[in-house]
């Protein structure tokens, strides 16, 4: 029994199509059951997430019969009437089984190498398994493929680093200070990144926020979403003493902090070390600093050269990846013979 | 230089040699980055760590008391320390790197330690050391143990804090420890040396005090010496505490104070009529 995939992915259509194409965690099971009624599939797992909609599945009938049949089931399920051709990719075997593995990896995600997609694979595997929608081929299917991501994880470099500035600056921030968890943030200004870079600080522990603004209010709704405290613009400095990374993104033509104002703050803190990212354009923060001893300042343009060169190592990883998963795909593969797969069935985009 | 397999010197040469293939091997892992945690750094200096104790076992066993009575013994004793700290701190898994930086210094100074004129013949001493002279030459060296993991520690923090500071990729993408830890560790390490460098001197003092005519050692280059060292190291820990000289000074200071240690070691013993008596 051939494993099969179909689905639509950011790859091949927009959020307006694909969304219209969504499940709902809930409704997955009886999905998977009426497929299953219906002869289209033996076993299946639906993945559903807010990048991809796909089906997983062993089935008995011939493979184009199966295509043609979960079409159609998909457009009926959700009374889709636009025209659905290149944005469903329907793939037999070799490229279903090559295709989930890279799923699993990441490989096929918007951001190469992100982790979040095998836990959500996993949860969608779990889900059909405790309804009992998968057999022998797809259980062997998808353990290769969470072993396959595993594998990868710790033989590549395919998952490493941050490849957005406010994962940088969290990593900046873990290898200057031991714990995170014992790390106050001030946040200068207001802005889209400073805010993404304070919360991905908080998700990793810092242990609170201090939002500091011109305009009073906004420094106090900031504060409010992210769980922290204000203070007034011209009182950010009396906090120093227990800050110790400062996110700066105001748009003030001249400097915030200089040298000038900082050497005498540096004492207040004992010289412990600071890290000072100076996210604003003009920047907030004198570059001159950095050459004070314990401070560490990292402008846009520095953390954004860090993203890119971690995202380059990942892009270079890709080939070996790729050789890896053609190696463990071929276990699966060479269990019961696949049938050919009929002309006609096209290769989802990005795929060979 | 003739290797002698019976009291344990050729089981220190084999230790030696292998700091030295593990020493090759930290220019690998530096080069690549120290982006990948590494066993091998570690199993080797292990691989070493055991033939060495075999060296010093030996030679203990042959001499019939602990083995710190010549230049060689106490060079070597002192090499023993650092990797055995390093073995307890190297299962912690970000600072298995210490043994990239360690590897080196241990090298360097075991093929010094292999010097045959370091190696007096026991024949040739004037007597035995006693027992309260052992567990005082023990206990220091052991303390320079600690001291010569916090240099390298400290060399550690200078070069990731260098890294940091001119934004090189490379301080992202090692698996270094983040720089307050490795002050952290700089930190025990000084302060389990300067607990070990006190007690060792309070009982060389007491051991001293029973001898006749102590005094006439008062000025002796090595007694001296141990104190600069020891006022050298405590002036490093009240200076972090009290005036806040912590980070990138703290750790020049730690790096360049053993450099001191290790650069005057022998030539005061040498000078020293207690430490290296005529015959």
């Amino acid at each position: 029994m051939p494993i099969v995939a179909l689905g639509l992915s950011h790859h091949s259509c927009p959020v307006t199509v694909r969304e219209q194409f969504a499940f709902s965690e809930a409704s997955i099971p009886e999905v998977l059951a009426k497929m299953r009624e219906k002869g289209l599939v033996d076993e299946g797992v639906i993945l559903s997430t807010c990048n991809r909609v796909e089906v997983y599945a062993s089935t008995s009938l011939d493979t184009r019969a199966c295509f043609e049949g979960l079409h159609q089931f998909l457009v009926d399920h959700h009374a889709y009437e636009g025209p659905l051709n290149e944005e469903l990719y329907k793939l037999g075997e070799p490229m279903s089984v090559h295709h989930l593995f890279k799923v699993a990896c990441g490989l096929d995600s918007m951001v190469l190498g992100e982790t979040e997609i095998l836990g959500q694979l996993k949860k969608a595997y779990d889900l059909a398994l405790q309804h009992g929608h998968t057999g022998s081929r797809l259980n062997k299917a998808f353990q290769r493929a969470f072993n396959v991501a595993k594998h990868i994880r710790t033989e590549t470099n395919i998952q490493r680093g941050s490849v957005s500035v406010g994962s940088v600056a969290v990593e900046l921030a873990e290898k200057i200070f031991n714990h995170l968890k014992e790390r106050e943030v001030l946040v200068i200004g207001a802005g889209d990144t400073s805010e993404k870079t304070a919360r991905a600080l908080l998700s990793r522990g810092a242990k609170g926020i201090v939002v500091t603004n011109r305009s009073l209010e906004k420094a106090q709704a900031l504060a409010a979403d992210l769980g922290g405290r204000a203070v007034g613009f011209d009182a950010w400095a009396s906090e120093f003493g227990r800050i110790d990374i400062v996110i700066s993104s105001t748009s003030a033509p001249n400097y915030v902090l200089d040298r000038a104002k900082l050497e005498p703050l540096m004492k207040l803190r004992r010289q412990k070390p600071l890290l000072l990212i100076d996210i604003a354009v003009p920047r907030d923060i004198e570059p001159e600093v950095n050459f004070m001893d314990d401070v560490y300042l990292y402008n846009i343009d520095d953390l954004q050269a860090i993203a890119a060169d971690y995202l380059k190592q990942r892009q270079e990883e890709i080939a070996r990846c790729e050789a890896i998963i053609q190696e463990k795909a071929q276990i699966i593969l060479s269990q019961p013979a696949p049938r050919p797969s009929p002309p006609g069935t096209e290769p989802a985009f990005g795929h060979d | 230089m003739g290797v002698d397999w019976l009291n344990g010197r050729g089981f220190f040469a084999m230790a030696v040699v292998i700091y030295g293939i593990s020493t090759v091997y930290s220019v690998f892992l530096w080069r690549k980055g120290f982006r990948r945690d590494d066993w091998v750094i570690y199993a080797l200096l292990a691989a070493a760590f055991a033939f060495h104790t075999t060296a010093m076992i030996k030679r203990g066993m042959s001499l019939n008391h602990c083995p710190v009575s010549n230049l060689y013994e106490a060079t070597a004793f002192i090499t023993w320390t650092i990797v055995g700290f390093y073995s307890i701190a190297g299962l912690v898994p970000k600072l298995r790197f210490l043994g990239a930086f360690a590897s080196p210094v241990l090298f360097a100074i075991g093929i010094f330690a292999l010097m045959p004129r370091l190696d007096i013949p026991h024949e040739l001493s004037p007597a035995p050391p006693g027992t309260l002279t052992s567990i005082h030459a023990a206990m220091i060296s052991l303390a320079y143990g600690a001291f010569g993991l916090s240099c390298v520690a400290g060399i550690m923090y200078l070069t990731q804090e260098r890294n940091l500071k001119f934004h090189k990729l490379k301080a992202i993408f090692s698996l270094l420890p983040p720089i307050q830890r490795l002050e952290l560790v700089v930190v025990r390490l000084l302060i389990a040396g300067l607990i070990l460098l006190t007690a060792g001197l309070a009982i060389g003092a007491y051991d001293l005090s029973l001898l006749n005519n102590p005094q006439r050692f008062r000025g002796d280059p090595k007694v001296v010496w141990s104190a600069l060292v020891w006022v050298m190291y405590a002036g490093l820990l009240i200076g972090r505490w009290k005036f806040a000289q912590s980070g990138r000074r703290f750790a020049i200071g730690t790096v360049g104070t053993f450099a001191f240690v290790l650069l005057t070691f022998w030539g005061t013993n040498l000078l020293s009529s207690l430490h290296n008596p005529t015959p």
